[in-house]
């Protein structure tokens, strides 16, 4: 199931520097099928299909961690703030009730 | 003796319908109650197992945003700021968006650490129909503080 999903961090505002409290978005192309909806076409129940952890980490070192239930939407966006420490990078992991491992990861450049 | 007839008709069809519809009523909504999701909870049972027994304020420092009213239930932004420090040892040490009509009433459950600096939150959630939604945040000392908002839903998110 190693599906390559389209994801997407965005820190704002785009210019920071060391000590500034930036927001770190996080938006991941993703159904979040509920388990409770039928195909139309098939008649069947389309079996649940959602983001269930997500981890937030820089350099490694974990700072916010998630739970996710099927109520959040397809295409989920996940935005928390993080104070900037200085250059390194911050890593976002997923994975969802199938089983499905990803991550995606963006560099940290504070200026002055 | 055609009108007499017509009359009579009616009458019968009226009737019938009055029988139908409680019964069809009944049965749509035990349909409803049938449709089962993967992990389902109760609004109550989620609370009990997030806060374990313990008492919940409510409070204005949870100030949470989401519109009054959402034309698509599938896509509602919730926003959650905590009005209080994020210090070594008094931070704000997790968000639960919670809602009261779903199947499932946990949305996302936010552990957050000092790192981050301030305790907020943002995603966009699914809401069936019209409810509340309830943001319960947990302080690092242990209490549990709470602010709840209805949504306004007029076309339900959840197939």
């Amino acid at each position: 199931m190693a599906e390559k999903r389209k994801s997407m961090i965005k820190i704002k505002p785009k210019k920071y520097k060391v000590g500034d409290i930036v927001k770190v978005d996080f938006i991941v192309i993703h159904p979040m099928e509920t388990g409770m909806r039928k195909d139309k076409k098939t008649g069947k129940i389309k079996p649940a299909h959602y983001i269930d952890s997500i981890t937030f980490s820089f350099d490694g070192k974990p700072f916010t961690t998630m739970k996710v239930w099927e109520s959040v939407s397809t295409n989920p966006y996940f935005s928390v703030k993080y104070k900037v420490t200085g250059k390194g990078k911050i890593t976002v992991d997923y994975t969802d009730n199938q089983g499905e491992k990803n991550s995606k990861s963006k560099k940290i450049k504070p200026k002055g | 003796m055609e009108r007499r007839k017509f009359i009579q008709s009616m009458f019968t069809a009226s009737a019938v319908a009055v029988v139908a519809t409680p019964m069809g009523a009944f049965a749509k909504e035990e349909k409803k109650a049938s449709k089962k999701g993967p992990n389902d909870m109760s609004f109550d049972d989620a609370v009990k197992v997030i806060t374990e027994g313990k008492e919940v304020k409510d409070s204005d420092k949870v100030k949470l945003i989401v519109p009054e009213i959402a034309e698509n239930g599938a896509v509602v932004p919730v926003k959650v700021n905590v009005d209080h420090p994020m210090e070594e040892k008094n931070y704000v040490k997790a968000i639960h968006v919670l809602n009261k009509g779903n199947s499932n009433a946990r949305c996302a459950d936010i552990m957050l650490t000092p790192a981050n600096a301030e305790g907020y939150f943002a995603t966009r959630v699914k809401l069936s129909k019209t409810q509340e939604v309830v943001a319960l945040v947990e302080l690092s000392d242990g209490s549990f503080i709470q602010s709840a908002k209805s949504v306004k839903v007029t076309i339900g998110g959840c197939g």
